[in-house]
C-alpha cells in the first residue's frame, strides 16, 4: 500500500466495466438489471454510483467486487479479464485485492473486533506477528484502539462500520466497494464513516467505489455516476471533493 | 481460527446446544451401558465355560467332537501321561488333570436314579469343586469310595452326607458293575439340570469300577485364556509329530453354542449402537441444518471476504466435530459413572435353569468408551455434511441476500 498523500500510480485502471449486461429471470419474465454498462475506475478514484433502488447499481457493485456474474460484458481486474476466471481464482482476487464494505456491516459476531479485521489475513495465510501489526494499525486508523476485545453487538452502528472499513483495508486491497455503507446509520455517524473512506481514500491511494442512494454522500466523491433503470445515464467529475 | 469459530458458533445458541448434547449424553449413555453389560456377560459366560471345562481338552477326537461315548475312546494312561508332560512344559499353563465321565444309576433300597458321573483328581486344585460344596466336604484321595452329590440328586434320593449309596454302571468290557460309596459332600452346580445328576467321584474308584486304567480326557487350564488357541495348534502338531492318537479342542470348540450366544449379544450391541447412531444423527441434523440456515448470510460474508467454498465446508463440518468431541465425551463420562453407579448396587439374578444367584455387572473399560465417543463423533461429523454442503453450494450473492 502506498502512503502519503500523493498517488504515485493514478491513472492505473483498476476496474473496468465492458458492455456490463445482466439479465435475472423472474418466473417467466426477463429483468434487465443492467444494460451494457461501460466504466472504467482507476487508482486513487474515489467514485460514487448514485441512483434510486432498484436502478442496478449493487447489481453492479456485485459484479466489480467479483461475487456475481455478468450476463453479457466483461469486467476487468487491473487490466485482466475475469470471466473466464474460476470460483477459486476469483476468490483469491477477492481475498487479496478487494475490500469489501456492507450496508449491514456483516461483522461475524462469534468473533472479538480484532479478530473480524483479522479474518481475510488468514485468509492470505499472513503471518501472525504481521496480522497483530496491521490488524492494530487498522483499528489505530479508524479510531477503535481499545475496542479490540469487544464483540460486534457491544458496538454502536458507526462503530460496527468502521470495524468492517478496517477489515476491508487490512489486506491492503487495490480497491474497496462499500454497498450503502451511511445506509444504517444517523447522519452524524454517516459523515463520519464518509470522512473516514475519504481520508483512507486520500491515504492510501486505493480505489473506492461507493454505490447508495444518499445525496449526502455524493459530495464526497471525485466522480459521480447516475445510474438508472440498469444504465449509466451520466457522470460527473469533481477536482476537489468534499462533503456536500 | 476455524476451530475457534466452530467452538463458538457451537455454544452460540447456548439452549440449542445444550438439548443436542443432552440427546447424544443420553443416547451414549444408553450405548455405553449396553456395550458394558453386553460385554459382562460375555466375558462372565467365557470365564464360567473355561473355568468349568479348561482352556483346552485332550482326548480321543471322537470323544472330544461327541461322536462316541468316553468308554469308546479311553486314553491309555502312559499316552495321557505323555501328553500331560507335553502340556506342563508350555509356559503359563495353571493346571492340567485327567478326567473319565460315565453314565449310570445311584441309590439304596428305596430306589435308584440316572447319575452322570465323573470321575476326578481330588488332589487337582482346579476340578476340586470345593467352592461350590454347600454340605460335609470335598472328595478325599484318589482311591477312596467317596461321592459328592449334586444337592438336588442328594434331595431327590433323601441322603445327606454320611450316608450310604450305591453306584451301578456298565464296565468297559460292558458287563455291570456297582458298588457301595459313602456320601461325603452335597454341590450346588449352578445348573438345576445338571445338578439332579450329578457324582463327583475319585478317579481311581471311577477306573476300578469301569474296569480300566484309561482316562477319557485331559483338561488344561492357563493363566491367559487367549493362549488356548496358539497352544492347541501346538499340542495338535506335536501329537502328530510324536504319532498320538490325540486331538486337542479349546474351550469355544467344545461349546459351540457359545458362538451363538456370542452372536447373539453382538447383535443385540450392533442394534443398539446403530440406534443411537441413528438418533444422534437425525437429532444434530436438525439443530445444525436451523443453525446454519441462520447464517448464511455470515457465509456469503466470508466467501465475499475471499473464503473458499472448501473452507466455508470445513467450517461447519468442524462445528459437527465439536458437537461431537463434547457430546462423545459428555456422554463416554455420563455412562462409565451410570454403570458403576449400577456396579455398586450389587444386583444379582438367576439365570433361567439355574439354582444360583449371580451379580449383575456392567463392564466400564475402553470399549464401553471409546465406542460411544467414536459413535457420537461419526454421527455428528455425518449429520454437518448435508447442511454445510448445503451452505457452502450457494453462491455469494443468493447467501448475501438471505435474511
Amino acid at each position: 500500500m502506498q502512503q502519503g498523500s500523493f498517488c504515485y500510480v493514478a491513472g492505473t485502471p483498476v476496474i473496468e466495466a465492458q458492455g456490463l449486461t445482466k439479465f435475472y429471470t423472474l418466473g417467466k419474465e426477463t429483468v434487465r438489471a443492467l444494460d451494457r454498462v461501460d466504466f472504467t475506475a482507476t487508482q486513487g478514484d474515489f467514485a460514487v454510483i448514485n441512483g434510486p433502488s432498484g436502478s442496478g447499481k449493487t447489481t453492479l457493485l456485485n459484479m466489480f467486487a467479483l461475487i456475481d456474474r455478468p450476463s453479457e460484458g466483461e469486467v476487468l481486474f487491473e487490466e485482466k479479464p475475469t470471466s473466464r476466471l474460476t470460483e477459486g481464482e476469483l476468490a483469491l482476487l477477492r481475498r487479496e485485492k478487494i475490500g469489501l464494505v456492507f450496508q449491514t456491516f456483516n461483522l461475524i459476531p462469534v468473533l472479538s473486533v480484532a479478530e473480524n479485521v483479522e479474518y481475510p489475513l488468514l485468509l492470505t495465510k499472513t503471518p501472525r506477528a504481521e496480522r497483530r501489526e496491521r490488524v492494530a494499525a487498522r483499528l489505530d486508523e479508524v479510531g477503535l484502539s481499545g475496542f479490540e476485545r469487544r464483540r460486534p453487538d457491544e458496538l454502536s452502528g458507526g462503530q460496527r462500520q468502521r470495524v468492517a472499513v478496517a477489515r476491508a483495508l487490512v489486506t491492503e486491497p487495490r480497491a474497496v466497494l462499500a454497498d450503502e455503507p451511511t445506509a444504517n446509520l444517523d447522519s452524524g455517524t454517516g459523515k463520519q464513516i464518509m470522512e473516514l473512506l475519504q481520508g483512507l481514500n486520500r491515504d492510501h491511494c486505493v480505489t473506492f467505489l461507493v454505490v447508495t442512494h444518499d445525496p449526502s454522500v455524493v459530495g464526497y466523491a471525485q466522480r459521480v455516476l447516475t445510474i438508472r433503470d440498469g444504465r449509466i445515464q451520466g457522470e460527473e467529475k469533481r477536482g476537489a471533493p468534499g462533503p456536500a | 481460527m476455524t476451530i475457534k469459530i466452530a467452538t463458538r458458533n457451537v455454544f452460540r445458541n447456548t439452549r440449542r446446544t445444550l438439548i443436542s448434547l443432552l440427546v447424544i449424553g443420553v443416547g451414549l449413555t444408553i450405548l455405553s451401558f449396553v456395550l458394558g453389560f453386553v460385554g459382562e456377560a460375555i466375558l462372565a459366560a467365557k470365564r464360567s465355560l473355561a473355568m468349568e471345562l479348561g482352556a483346552f481338552q485332550i482326548g480321543d477326537p471322537r470323544v472330544l467332537d461327541g461322536k462316541a461315548s468316553g468308554l469308546e475312546g479311553l486314553i491309555p494312561p502312559e499316552i495321557a501321561e505323555r501328553a500331560l508332560a507335553l502340556v506342563r512344559g508350555l509356559p503359563g499353563v495353571a493346571g492340567a488333570t485327567t478326567q473319565v465321565r460315565f453314565a449310570g444309576l445311584v441309590g439304596d433300597e428305596r430306589g435308584s436314579t440316572l447319575l452322570l458321573a465323573r470321575g476326578i483328581v481330588p488332589e487337582d486344585c482346579m476340578t476340586d469343586y470345593a467352592c461350590m460344596i454347600v454340605a460335609g466336604r470335598g472328595l478325599g484321595t484318589t482311591d477312596a469310595r467317596e461321592i459328592v452329590l449334586g444337592e438336588r440328586l442328594g434331595a431327590r434320593l433323601g441322603v445327606a452326607p454320611g450316608d450310604r449309596v450305591n453306584v451301578a454302571t456298565g464296565t468297559v468290557a460292558g458287563t455291570l458293575n456297582a458298588a457301595t460309596v459313602t456320601v461325603v459332600g452335597l454341590i450346588q452346580y449352578g445348573e438345576a439340570q445338571v445338578e439332579e445328576r450329578l457324582g463327583l467321584v475319585p478317579l481311581g474308584f471311577a477306573q476300578r469300577l469301569l474296569r480300566t486304567n484309561g482316562v477319557e480326557r485331559v483338561l488344561v487350564w492357563l493363566d491367559d485364556l487367549d493362549r488356548s488357541s496358539p497352544y492347541a495348534a501346538e499340542l495338535n502338531r506335536a501329537f502328530s509329530t510324536e504319532r498320538l492318537p490325540l486331538a486337542v479342542r479349546t474351550w469355544d470348540e467344545l461349546t459351540p453354542f457359545f458362538a451363538s450366544l456370542q452372536t447373539f449379544w453382538s447383535a443385540f450391541s450392533g442394534f443398539t449402537t446403530l440406534a443411537v447412531f441413528v438418533l444422534v444423527f437425525f437429532s444434530v441434523l436438525e439443530v445444525l441444518t436451523i443453525s446454519f440456515l441462520e447464517r448464511t448470510r455470515e457465509v456469503g460474508t466470508v466467501r465475499a471476504l475471499g473464503a473458499s467454498r472448501g473452507r466455508v465446508f470445513a467450517g461447519f463440518v468442524t462445528e459437527g466435530l465439536v458437537i461431537g468431541i463434547v457430546g462423545g465425551l459428555a456422554g463416554a463420562v455420563a455412562g462409565a459413572a451410570v454403570s458403576l453407579v449400577f456396579n455398586s448396587l450389587g444386583l444379582t439374578f438367576v439365570p433361567p435353569g439355574g439354582n444360583m444367584p449371580q451379580p449383575i455387572r456392567v463392564a466400564v473399560g475402553a470399549s464401553t468408551l471409546a465406542i460411544p465417543f467414536l459413535v457420537a463423533l461419526g454421527a455428528t461429523v455425518l449429520s454437518s455434511l448435508y447442511p454445510a454442503g448445503k451452505n457452502a453450494r450457494l453462491t455469494v450473492v443468493e447467501a448475501l441476500r438471505s435474511v
